[in-house]
């Protein structure tokens, strides 16, 4: 019974293993592949001597433009010249191409502006985040406080916004932030100098805030919701007053929730791209921007080996972060998983 | 010499409104010190929400609380020196069983030397030794029980209340709770108010019951006094078998049922009054049918271990008897009944409500949907 039980798991879980391997495991690898290999283009040439004396060259395609220029090379490092170069019979020469391992777009990375952008990205997300459980934390508290009928209420204004697309809410934003947009011209309104905000970090680290804040707010609600109301009461009656009860009761119990929405917003602001585009008019160039870039101009020219490493390396980054976070999670002993 | 104690706890004029419903209506209770008092009635009869003003979650919307004298309406939970043991036991789950029962010593900053002893000592009382590093989320209901027992009895409260801390317990577990807890109150002479459905949790353990039914006590006494002297039909009723029967008081210590003359000890009453007439179903004898003072007919016999369980149906009224004797069902048999059996009652609004045995199998029934849904 057992075995007939773990057979009907085996089918059941089938169709999520396919789709891992499809989406998830092939897709990281060929991200690997793409960063860690190059496409090399080469000319092999050979030829002969009258005397009888064969040579064989290999080319890198880098150095030369065609192929009458290779063999002229080819010919160059075998240092012949004059009529000997003149009487010889090429018995092969094409262009060829094979993979090779490289780290070539690895070092890439850690040139200045991709080094910057990472900084730069990695500073606005913590940024964005720190801000979003200062903004949430609060509201979820209350928010799992309050009447049933109002967190119904509350939750829907909170997921509203969620329900249309990332690039209206965002192009709303702009709208606000514009030289000629809301703010401004209310600020002229009044008789005040307009003020410059699309384009400041404030304005990108504004849309990472506005666009993730429900994924902070809803698992911390979630946690808390489950906190039973007793407990409450139960530190209350044990002399806890609001402050005591917080730290030592709703905190930590808390604790697991502020992990999954720190790593909920942590990881879309640090990959993002289009927020930053739309809120800097592209003056402010995060990494994503940076992988879209160079995947979308330079595809061919080694764009998409350079996007890939940039993203792997992102990746690398996010892993690391989620173990540190999880560990303290752990430390702190909080109980309930989300 | 317990009237002598000074009172603990007061509640006077005590009203509660949930919107429009009266949870509770002019309230008024006494809680001496060092009594175990038990509020005892069904889900909804406002004990739950009694305990909770006495606690500090609920405020009434009028009268006073008072507590050794003073009056504490306006006191926070957290600053009042009572302690809560929970329906559900509500423990951290967040700390140890150690962290759990240190917690309140640990909120008024007793140094930790002195909590590790009491904790100890603690431990000991609730008999979990052995068990501080274990999480709270590991025990089984029994040990959460005792859990939260320590954490509140630790903080030496003035008085302890406890909401329906057995509901949960399994039948064996329950009676055995009831001792140590007993055994606790005994040890520590900590004042219990102790709220339950369960009215043989009630008789077992109580010095004090106190009877509530919509919003208002029915009775207060001793848990003798409450069975013996019941003071309506509602209390005769919730408290043990009953056979409640019209009556007339034909004069000071002569009740006329179904007829019949019977010589009780109850006086005081006026000339032919109607009145409510409890009688207890193990105080009716069966004799042969020409020695009762009433006869009819066994309509039903159920074996209950300890005793059978007849029904006999006397003129239309269904009785209840409980008795060692076996009996047959179609069997016609005499009643007979000692005149310290009867007890007389003034009718209530509860008269009529209760006590007829005809439609026994469905009272069982809605006692038992209630206490399903209790969940105060």
């Amino acid at each position: 019974m057992n075995k007939g039980r773990s057979v009907k798991t085996t089918l059941l879980n089938a169709p999520y293993v396919v789709w891992s391997v499809i989406f998830i495991i092939i897709p990281l690898l060929m991200v690997a592949y793409y960063t860690f290999t190059a496409n090399v283009e080469y000319y092999d040439i050979s030829f002969s001597t009258a005397d009888g004396t064969s040579y064989s060259y290999e080319i890198d395609g880098a150095t030369v433009n065609n192929i009458e220029e290779a063999k002229e090379k080819a010919l160059e490092q075998a240092g012949l010249s004059g009529e000997t170069a003149a009487n010889v019979t090429f018995s092969e020469a094409a262009s060829q191409s094979r993979t090779e391992f490289t780290l070539e777009y690895f070092r890439e990375i850690f040139s200045k502006d991709i080094g910057r952008a990472f900084g730069r990205s990695f500073l606005y997300s913590i940024i964005a985040t720190a801000l979003s459980l200062v903004l949430a934390y609060p509201f979820a508290y209350v928010l799992s406080r309050s009447s049933v009928k109002s967190q119904k209420m509350q939750m829907m204004l909170i997921m509203l916004p969620m329900w249309m697309s990332m690039l209206v809410r965002t192009y709303s934003w702009m709208n606000i932030l514009e030289k000629n947009g809301l703010i401004n011209n209310f600020l002229e309104l009044i008789g005040l100098e307009p003020v410059e905000m699309l384009g400041t970090p404030a304005a990108v680290i504004l849309g990472m805030v506005y666009n993730y804040l429900p994924y902070m707010i809803l698992p911390i609600y979630t946690v808390m919701s489950k906190i039973e109301p007793s407990l409450h009461e139960a530190a209350e009656d044990l002399g806890c007053n609001w402050l005591q009860k917080f730290r030592r009761l709703i905190l930590p119990l808390s604790v697991p929730g502020i992990i999954s929405g720190v790593i909920m917003v942590f990881v879309p602001s640090i990959s993002t791209f289009y927020i930053s585009q739309k809120m800097s008019n592209g003056k402010i160039v995060l990494i994503g921007d940076l992988i879209e870039a160079r995947i979308k101009n330079n595809y061919a020219d080694g764009g998409v080996n350079v996007g890939a490493a940039m993203s792997l390396v992102l990746m690398v980054i996010i892993f690391i972060c989620t173990i540190i976070m999880n560990k303290f999670s752990d430390d702190d002993g909080g109980n309930i998983a989300i | 010499m317990k009237n002598e104690k000074k009172n603990v706890v007061e509640l006077r004029n005590i009203t509660v409104k949930f919107d429009d419903d009266v949870i509770l209506d002019d309230m008024n209770l006494s809680i001496k010190d060092g009594e175990f008092v038990t509020l005892l009635g069904q889900s909804g009869c406002g004990k739950t929400t009694t305990l909770r003003i006495i606690a500090g979650f609920v405020q009434p919307n009028s009268g006073d609380v008072l507590f050794e004298g003073n009056r504490i309406n306006d006191v926070p939970a957290h600053k009042r020196s009572v302690n809560t043991i929970f329906q559900k036991y509500a423990l951290f789950p967040n700390y140890n069983v150690y962290d759990n029962i240190a917690f309140g010593l640990r909120i008024s900053k007793v140094p930790e030397p002195v909590i590790k002893e009491r904790v100890a000592e603690m431990l000991k009382l609730v008999n979990l030794e052995g068990f501080e590093k274990r999480s709270v989320d590991k025990l089984s209901g029994g040990q959460q029980q005792r859990v939260a027992i320590a954490r509140a009895v630790i903080n030496r409260p003035k008085v302890l209340l406890l909401d329906e801390p057995l509901a949960a317990l399994d039948a064996k577990l329950r009676k055995d709770m009831q001792n140590e807890l007993k055994n606790i109150q005994r040890q520590l002479g900590i004042t219990f108010v102790f709220v339950t459905h369960d009215q043989e949790e009630a008789l077992s353990m109580s010095d004090t019951v106190v009877v509530m039914n919509e919003g208002k006590i029915q009775q207060i006494g001793s848990p003798i006094d409450i069975y013996n002297e019941p003071q309506n039909a509602f209390v005769a009723d919730f408290i043990g078998e009953s056979n409640i029967l019209d009556g007339i008081m034909k004069e000071d210590f002569k009740v006329c049922l179904d007829g019949y003359d019977f010589k009780c000890l109850d006086s005081g009453f006026g000339k032919n009054e109607p009145v409510d007439v409890v009688i207890r179903p193990e105080d009716v004898d069966i004799v042969p049918e020409e020695q009762g003072m009433l006869t009819g007919e066994i309509t039903s016999v159920t074996f209950r271990g300890v005793h059978f369980e007849i029904i006999i149906d006397v003129q239309d009224f269904k009785w209840m008897i409980q008795t060692t004797d076996e009996h047959k069902v179609g069997e016609k048999v005499g009643l007979y009944i000692e005149p310290d059996a009867i007890h007389v009652m003034k009718k209530s609004k509860y008269s009529g409500q209760f006590g007829d045995y005809s439609s026994y199998s469905d009272e069982l029934d809605e006692l038992s949907v209630v206490e399903e849904s209790e969940d105060e």
